[in-house]
């Protein structure tokens, strides 16, 4: 671990596991999307109850997480180069994305507990 | 044939500016290098540019022609859009005119260690390789160091100094393709981190610009997967 939090191949072959586990999420969200019978608040808070479907968003929700800050970490290595700004940046993100992900994980755990 | 051409001598300008040539008389089939040198040798011989071999073998003559890098000895003027312009390959130093400063690349094609490294006894004759052990070189050895495909990479020119550029990563491949060398572990490690190999996003410029139809994306693209297979 380093500024970079993962730095080397690690982060590359995370970003190509998450991106693949997303897209077969997509898929299966579609699917559950457009064969469900009703579409609806209700119906929806119940699908994500589900534990399967709690676990696979949960997943998801991890997978973007990885995903958005290893993309985000690339695009600040390539443009930031002041070294001070690149922390305040990074950090920015790492706050935002550790805040969303205490945010939907706390939607999830409300879910499993209820 | 008009031609724009990209001129700075930092002893007598303050700034680059960009200088029109009008060639009379170019046969079909002239090269680009052909025209500069009559250029040089009739109108205007202050104009200056690197040049060897005339013949695409020693890579001297990299510039970036009408946008795109390449070797100016094996340009056809047929083949451009007039007028020709004509600047120096992009981000690295310019000495003067068309003449850039390659201590960068050479620094980044010296960390890769573009030598064998054998650390058993050398045997009495020579270190042999099966037909197929060569094979695994082909597109890789062929590089001339012409520096047209790391001057055209963006992540090169974002991060020059930390990025080793695709030409050092086409010879970084080369040598850890290379059945002959036990450098493999140290030469995959010394490639870890977030900046000397994992800058490459795979954004092809390199690709399109090797003047020897190599691809270094593909190297990098071993590399990755020789680091995948060493840590699973």
């Amino acid at each position: 671990m380093s500024l970079y939090v993962l730095e080397g191949l690690r982060p590359w072959v995370i970003q190509r596991v998450s991106a693949v586990y997303m897209a077969l999420f997509i898929i299966y969200a579609a699917w559950c999307y457009f064969t469900a019978d009703v579409i609806g608040y209700q119906p929806w808070k119940s699908w994500l109850y589900h534990p399967f479907n709690t676990s696979v968003v949960g997943i998801f929700i991890i997978a973007v997480l990885f995903h958005a800050w290893i993309g985000m970490r690339d695009v600040v290595l390539d443009y930031v180069h002041n070294i001070m700004l690149r922390i305040f940046v990074l950090g920015i993100l790492f706050g935002v994305l550790i805040g969303s992900a205490l945010w939907v994980f706390r939607i999830l755990l409300l879910s499993v507990v209820s | 044939m008009k031609f724009k051409i990209y001129r700075y001598n930092p002893e007598t300008d303050a700034k680059p500016y960009i200088q029109e040539y009008q060639l009379d008389r170019v046969e079909p089939g002239t090269m680009l290098l052909a025209a500069l040198l009559r250029i040089k040798d009739e109108q205007d011989e202050s104009l200056s540019f690197r040049r060897s071999c005339g013949e695409g073998v020693c890579g001297s003559d990299g510039m970036n022609i009408n946008g795109i890098n390449g070797l100016a000895c094996i340009t056809s003027l047929d083949s451009l859009k007039q007028p020709i312009e004509i600047k120096p390959l992009p981000g690295l130093p310019v000495i003067r005119d068309l003449i850039i400063d390659m201590d960068q690349f050479y620094r980044q094609y010296r960390a890769v260690k573009p030598y064998l490294i054998v650390h058993d006894p050398m045997p009495e004759v020579e270190l042999t390789q099966t037909p197929v052990q060569r094979e695994q070189l082909d597109g890789l050895y062929e590089c001339i160091l012409c520096a047209c495909c790391s001057t055209s990479c963006p992540s090169f020119w974002w991060n020059p100094d930390k990025f080793l550029g695709p030409a050092a990563l086409l010879q970084a491949s080369r040598f850890i393709e290379d059945s002959r060398d036990q450098a493999f572990e140290e030469r995959l490690a010394e490639l870890e981190g977030p900046f000397k190999l994992f800058r490459c996003h795979t954004i092809m410029n390199c690709v399109q610009v090797c003047p020897k139809g190599l691809n270094p994306t593909k190297a990098i693209g071993r590399i990755k997967h020789k680091m995948v297979t060493r840590s699973l």
